[in-house]
């Protein structure tokens, strides 16, 4: 009797371990299938032009090598490329960070007339395609001149970002109004209490929204695509698209794929660093649904 | 949106002088006109940027549907619906756009089976309380974060109909990139793959509210495992199935990389907003873009509304 016991308890366990041995193979396979790109866009990048088009499947380099990576520089205004995403980067985040953050201390803090419908006004936004601005928008910016220049993705952001302002809504809410008290028996104004008393206080919040409008502007496709036409003044993600378009007979793909590597690798090195915002600020998003 | 009652610096103060005299309600009041005056400055600016870049967008859209632009003079004239039924069955435009309606729902497909694949990811990662579900969590979201355009143009390497590695790995020939339905099948198994992360880490999250002793009395009461899964854990994440459903179809209905970058402009594969820009921004026939603008805009507003009339009715609340 107590050897069968044990017997089943074996079996239990036993089939316990190969169960998680099986999910643990099913998760690995997923995951190898969806960083499986990554890796295929890095051992291209080290092959010759004609192996990596070549019929035979070979998985890593013949011969590996590295010029791609030097070429890359010199084929595509790769640097120049960067330059310009930093440039709206740069720009729009720390405008319209600021922005954002004033605005969200006014609907959080201040007293405002008609606040939930500014809000839902400003919120309604959100529900509005790209594609149904994009012409009228376009037909004005090519007007003032500003076609092939990088204002058109700028100045947008110069005025907020709607989600930023929504998310730093609900997180100023939760600061307890004794802070404010105290500054404005000091004298401070409401700009002031703003600077010195709640960006202090918001600054992680702040920076993980920064951190996801970061990744948004430098995977920016779109609105980029329409309105930079020149090499030298485009950002990354339509200079990827452009050198991949034009040599779609595939000549050059480890020349391409070099530039999609380094294009990559600052979007790479802030999710992996960061992942941790990424995965929460997700898990919150859909239970709140 | 809930109704908070926000609680000013001001409202000890406002207590406190309840019997004030008339002098100091004057004085009261007219900081209290500063206070609103100032907190609506401080809200301007994305206001204004809304105005602009939103609803006189929009507006000028609407505008345009009714015109025809001439690409030569740059003259608009007025010709009412005209670009909105050339849309349905004008003989050069009607088939691309019924064309492009046709891809665009097609490729939706990749929404339910990304989050079926994400709901027994999940499933899999409750069952076998794994260790590293963290790690898996980073990984199978990095899609998400990516460049489309990098993805896309990787994407299109190993579908490639000659030498990519999926045709060389399986030794067969298909025309992944050229052929209607093949292309489509590609662009759909690229998007599950990628999407089902996402609703990984929601699935999860949800599950990991589900309280325990829902289940404790479900086994009471002789229920499986199965039968657990379905008449408690999936109606209790139904909201977050309802989430990933709108987000997707949101997203999705405005798709445009795929078609621009892993397919490379093939018909096969243009969708609404690739027929948009085609039309509008690259050949000026900005009437008529415009026009199927507006459709796009229509729809996805009635999603919204339907997500936000109707989100507390059909899914799980406590």
């Amino acid at each position: 009797m107590e050897n069968h016991v044990e017997y089943k308890e074996i079996a239990r366990k036993a089939g316990y371990i190969s169960l998680r041995v099986v999910i643990y193979a099913v998760l690995v396979c997923g995951a190898f299938l969806l960083v499986f790109p990554y890796l295929w866009m890095l051992l291209t990048s080290f092959k010759k032009d004609l192996d990596a088009i070549s019929i035979q499947l070979s998985l890593f380099p013949k011969q590996w090598v590295f010029h791609n990576y030097a070429d890359i520089w010199t084929f595509i205004p790769l640097l120049k490329g960067l330059g310009n995403t930093l440039l709206v980067e740069v720009s729009v985040i720390v405008v319209g960070t600021f922005v954002s953050a004033m605005a969200a201390f006014s609907f959080a803090k201040l007293k405002l007339r008609h606040k939930t419908f500014w809000l839902l006004f400003l919120m309604s936004g959100m529900m509005v395609p790209y594609a149904a601005l994009m012409m009228p928008q376009f037909r004005v910016f090519m007007a003032i001149g500003m076609f092939d220049t990088l204002w058109p993705l700028i100045l947008p952001g110069f005025f907020g970002n709607v989600s930023m302002l929504f998310f730093l809504v609900q997180y100023m809410r939760g600061i307890p109004n004794a802070y404010f008290e105290a500054a404005r028996i000091d004298g401070a104004g409401h700009f002031k209490c703003f600077i010195s008393v709640m960006l202090p206080l918001v600054k992680t919040a702040i920076a993980a929204q920064v951190i996801f409008w970061f990744i948004g502007i430098w995977n920016d496709y779109f609105a980029p695509s329409i309105y930079l036409h020149s090499h030298d003044r485009m950002t990354l993600q339509p200079m990827l698209a452009i050198i991949n378009s034009e040599s779609s007979s595939g000549i050059r793909l480890p020349l391409i794929m070099a530039g999609a590597v380094l294009a990559s690798i600052p979007m790479l090195v802030i999710y992996i660093t960061c992942q941790k915002y990424f995965i929460e600020s997700l898990s919150i998003s859909g239970v709140k649904g | 949106m809930e109704k908070t009652a926000i609680v000013c610096p001001e409202t000890g103060e406002q207590t406190a002088g309840g019997g004030a005299s008339p002098f100091m309600k004057k004085k009261k009041s007219r900081l209290e006109r500063r206070e609103h005056l100032i907190a609506f400055l401080f809200i301007l600016p994305p206001i204004i940027g809304f105005l602009v870049f939103t609803v006189a967008s929009m507006l000028f859209s609407f505008v345009y549907s009714f015109q025809k632009y001439n690409t030569l003079t740059g003259a608009s004239s007025w010709i009412g619906f005209d670009n909105y039924i050339n849309l349905f069955t004008h003989e050069l435009f009607a088939p691309d756009f019924w064309n492009s309606v046709g891809n665009t729902a097609i490729l939706l497909l990749s929404i339910p089976l990304s989050m079926f694949l994400g709901l027994c990811l999940a499933g899999l990662l409750r069952m076998g309380d794994i260790k590293g579900s963290k790690i898996f969590q980073v990984l199978y979201y990095l899609p998400a974060v990516s460049s489309a355009v990098a993805m896309n143009i990787v994407w299109r390497y190993i579908f490639n109909n000659e030498f990519g590695i999926v045709n060389l790995m399986f030794n067969i020939k298909a025309a992944w990139l050229s052929d209607d339905a093949l292309l489509k099948i590609a662009i759909i198994f690229k998007n599950s793959i990628n999407g089902m992360g996402t609703a990984m880490i929601l699935y999860l999250a949800g599950m990991l509210n589900v309280p325990k002793d829902y289940y404790e009395a479900a086994s009471l009461d002789g229920a499986g495992k199965v039968r657990q899964f379905f008449s408690i854990t999936l109606p209790i994440i139904s909201p977050v199935t309802f989430y990933l459903l709108i987000t997707g179809l949101i997203g999705g209905l405005q798709s445009y990389a795929d078609s621009q970058v892993f397919a490379a402009g093939d018909s096969g594969a243009r969708t609404i907003v690739y027929f948009i820009w085609a039309r509008g921004i690259d050949q000026g026939r900005y009437g008529l873009a415009s026009a199927a603008s507006i459709l796009l805009a229509f729809v996805i507003m009635i999603i919204t509304v339907i997500q936000f009339k109707f989100s507390n009715k059909w899914v799980y609340e406590e």
